[in-house]
C-alpha cells in the first residue's frame, strides 16, 4: 500500500493543501515551525486515528475553526481508497471510507499503516513505562485490527472503573457495577497483556538484529515484561495464566483499590524492560546506545509489521537525522526498509537518500521543488 | 469565543453552541442562516421546538417518546407482552422496528451505566424495568444495548440483576460489529442479531 495524495483543510497551520506523493522517497524541506511535522502528523492520523505528537484531536483543528479535514488517497495494488476525516474541536469525528461513513476506528485501521521515526523516540528507551506501553500497543494495533477494539475497550473500562472507584463504592448497585467492570477488565486487559507478551517474544530477535546492523556490534539483548499485579516478571510462557492472575489480583487488591479510588490492577501499569548487556537500558546505557536502541526499536517494529501484514508500512522520518552523528546517520540510511518514505528536514538531506520528489513547506504552503537557496 | 454581536444575535449563537456536537463556528453559521431566512421559516422552527416540548413526553410504561401518556407500541394490544426488548434510547426502537423481526414490547433505559458522567444504575430506568417484569408477565428480556463498551457493561449489569428472577435473559450478538452502534447497523444484520440472540448468565 502507498499514499498517493493528501488534502488538508484547516489542519494545524494548513488552510488548504493538496500534495501528491510518489512510490519512493519524498523529501520535505522547510524552516522549523512552517508545518513539516504537521504534514507527517496528518498522514499518521489517517493510519492510527491519533496524533503521534500525543495531542488530542481538538489541537489539530486550526484556531477559530470547528473542524479540520484530512483526506488521503491510498493505493493498494489495483484498489484505490479514499479516507476522509473531519476532526472536530467539539463532538465526535466523522470518517468516510470511499464516501461511506464508518463509525469505528477499526473499520479504516488497515488501509494505511505507518512507521514514524521522530527525535522523540529516545523517550521510548529513556522515558517512563507509558512510552514503552504505547510502543507495544501501537504495534499491536498495526498487526491486527482486533487490537484496535481491544485497546479502545480496555481504556474505556479503565476510565469508567477509575471514575466509579473515585466516587466511592457504597451500595449494592455500585458493587455490582464494579463486579461487571472487573469482568470486562479481565477480558480486554487479559487480551492486551497476552498480545504484548507474544509481541515482545517476536520482537526481541529483530531488535537485537537491528541494533547490531546499526552499531556494528552484537549486543547482549534481553527483554522483561514486568507486571506489578503478578508480583514481578511475567514470562511469555504464562499466556494461559494471565486471566487467572488478573482476577486473583483484583480480588486481593479490591480493598486497596476502593480505599485509594484508583485501579491498581491491569496492563496500564506494566513496564517492558529493555536490558542491554545485563543492564537496564533506561538507566544504565550510554546516550549513544540509547539512540541506537531507539532506532532499532522502530526498525524492528517496522519489519515485524511488514512480515505480518505482507506489505511495508509507509516510513515517516520526522527530522531524525539532525539528532544523529554521521556514523549512525549513515548506518540508518543503509538499513532503511525499501518502503514509501516521507522525510522532513530543516537542513541537508543525508547522503544515500535518493529523493524522488522534493517539496518545500513555508507557512502552511506546500510547493513542489527543493528549498530555494538562501 | 468573545461576544462581538448585538444581544439577541449573541444569545442565539450561545443557545446553538450549547447543542450537542455544535462548535462555535457552526453555531454562528446557523444563526446567520436564520437571520437571513424568511420570517415564516424562523417562526415554523420556533413553533416546532415549542410544540415538541409541550406535546411530547416519555411513555410512562416504557420511556419511549410518546404523544400522550403511553407510546404507540405500548398502546398496541397485538404486541407480545411476554418478551421485552431493553434498549438505550428511543432511536434504537426505530432501528429495531425497521427490521420487522420483533413483535414484543420495549423498555428504554435512557442511557447507559457511565460513572464518568455520574450515571449509575439508579439514574437509568432500571427500577421501572424491575417493576414491569412481574406486572406484565414478562418471560424473556432481550438485552439490546449497543455492542460497545458502555452498552456491554450495562447489559452485563442487567444480566446479573435479572437472571436470579428466573427469566430467560438473552443478548443480541451475532454479526453486530463490536464497538459499534445499533443505529448504524443495517436491517438485515440487526434482524439476524435479534434472531441469533443467546442466553446470558448473570
Ligand atoms: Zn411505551
Amino acid at each position: 500500500m502507498r499514499l498517493s495524495r493528501l488534502w488538508l483543510q484547516d489542519f494545524r497551520c494548513y488552510e488548504a493543501a493538496d500534495v501528491e506523493f510518489d512510490e519512493g522517497c519524498t523529501v520535505v524541506t522547510g524552516a522549523n515551525g512552517q508545518g513539516k511535522t504537521s504534514l507527517l502528523e496528518a498522514v499518521a492520523w489517517v493510519a492510527t486515528g491519533r496524533s503521534f505528537r500525543g495531542v488530542p484531536d481538538a489541537a489539530l483543528v486550526a484556531a477559530g475553526h470547528d473542524e479540520a479535514i484530512v483526506r488521503a488517497e491510498v493505493v493498494d495494488g489495483e484498489r484505490t481508497m479514499l479516507v476522509e476525516a473531519a476532526l472536530r474541536s467539539v463532538g465526535r469525528n466523522r470518517v468516510l471510507l470511499n464516501k461511506q461513513p464508518v463509525s469505528r476506528r477499526r473499520d479504516y485501521a488497515d488501509h494505511l499503516r505507518v512507521t514514524v521515526f521522530s527525535p522523540d523516540d529516545l523517550a521510548v528507551v529513556k522515558g517512563g513505562p507509558a512510552r514503552r506501553r504505547d510502543y507495544l500497543d501501537e504495534l499491536l494495533e498495526a498487526s491486527g485490527t482486533k487490537y484496535v477494539s481491544v485497546r479502545t475497550d480496555f481504556e474505556r473500562v479503565l476510565r469508567q472503573r477509575n471514575a466509579l472507584l473515585r466516587g466511592g463504592v457504597r451500595d449494592a448497585e455500585a458493587r455490582t457495577t464494579l463486579d461487571v467492570l472487573d469482568d470486562r477488565l479481565v477480558t480486554s486487559g487479559g487480551e492486551l497483556v497476552r498480545g504484548r507478551l507474544r509481541l515482545v517474544e517476536e520482537l526481541t530477535p529483530g531488535i537485537a538484529e537491528a541494533y547490531e546492523s546499526l552499531a556494528g556490534e552484537t549486543p547482549g539483548m534481553s527483554m522483561r515484561y514486568e507486571a506489578e499485579w503478578c508480583e514481578g516478571v511475567l514470562e511469555p510462557t504464562r499466556l494461559d495464566d494471565v486471566d487467572g492472575l488478573l482476577r486473583g489480583a483484583l480480588e486481593a487488591l479490591r480493598r486497596r483499590e476502593t480505599d485509594r479510588g484508583i485501579t491498581l490492577v491491569g496492563p496500564h501499569r506494566d513496564d517492558w524492560r529493555l536490558v542491554l548487556n545485563g543492564l537496564d537500558a533506561r538507566s544504565h546505557a550510554s546516550q549513544g546506545e540509547q539512540r541506537t536502541l531507539a532506532l532499532a526499536l522502530r526498525l524492528a517494529g517496522h519489519r515485524l509489521i511488514a512480515s505480518i501484514v505482507g506489505s511495508d508500512p509507509v516510513l515517516l522520518l520526522d527530522d531524525v537525522f539532525s539528532e544523529l552523528d554521521p556514523a549512525r546517520s549513515a548506518a540508518l540510511v543503509a538499513h532503511l526498509p525499501a518502503a514509501q518514505t516521507l522525510l522532513t528536514t530543516a537542513g541537508v538531506v543525508p547522503p544515500g537518500i535518493e529523493a524522488e520528489r522534493h517539496l518545500t513547506v513555508h507557512a502552511g504552503q506546500v510547493v513542489s521543488g527543493p528549498q530555494a537557496e538562501q | 469565543m468573545a461576544s462581538f454581536y448585538e444581544g439577541p444575535v449573541q444569545r442565539l449563537i450561545d443557545e446553538f453552541g450549547r447543542l450537542p456536537g455544535i462548535g462555535p463556528k457552526s453555531a454562528q453559521r446557523i444563526a446567520y442562516y436564520l437571520l437571513k431566512a424568511a420570517p415564516e421559516d424562523a417562526r415554523r422552527l420556533a413553533a416546532s421546538i415549542v410544540e415538541v416540548k409541550e406535546k411530547i413526553s416519555w411513555c410512562r410504561r416504557c420511556f419511549n417518546i410518546a404523544e400522550g401518556e403511553e407510546c404507540a407500541i405500548c398502546r398496541d394490544t397485538r404486541r407480545d407482552s411476554t418478551v421485552l426488548c431493553v434498549v438505550e434510547e428511543p432511536r434504537d426502537i426505530v432501528a429495531i422496528e425497521r427490521t420487522q423481526e420483533f413483535r414484543g414490547r420495549y423498555h428504554v433505559l435512557q442511557g447507559t451505566i457511565s460513572p464518568i458522567e455520574g450515571v449509575g444504575p439508579d439514574q437509568l430506568r432500571i427500577k421501572d424495568l424491575l417493576h414491569r417484569i412481574p406486572e406484565e408477565g414478562v418471560e424473556e428480556v432481550i438485552l439490546a444495548t449497543n455492542p460497545n463498551t458502555d452498552g456491554e457493561v450495562t447489559a452485563m449489569y442487567l444480566a446479573k440483576v435479572l437472571t436470579p428472577l428466573g427469566l430467560r435473559v438473552t443478548r443480541i450478538a451475532s454479526g453486530l460489529p463490536v464497538g459499534g452502534d445499533l443505529e448504524y447497523a443495517d436491517e438485515v444484520t440487526l434482524g439476524r442479531a435479534l434472531e441469533g440472540r443467546r442466553v446470558v448468565d448473570g
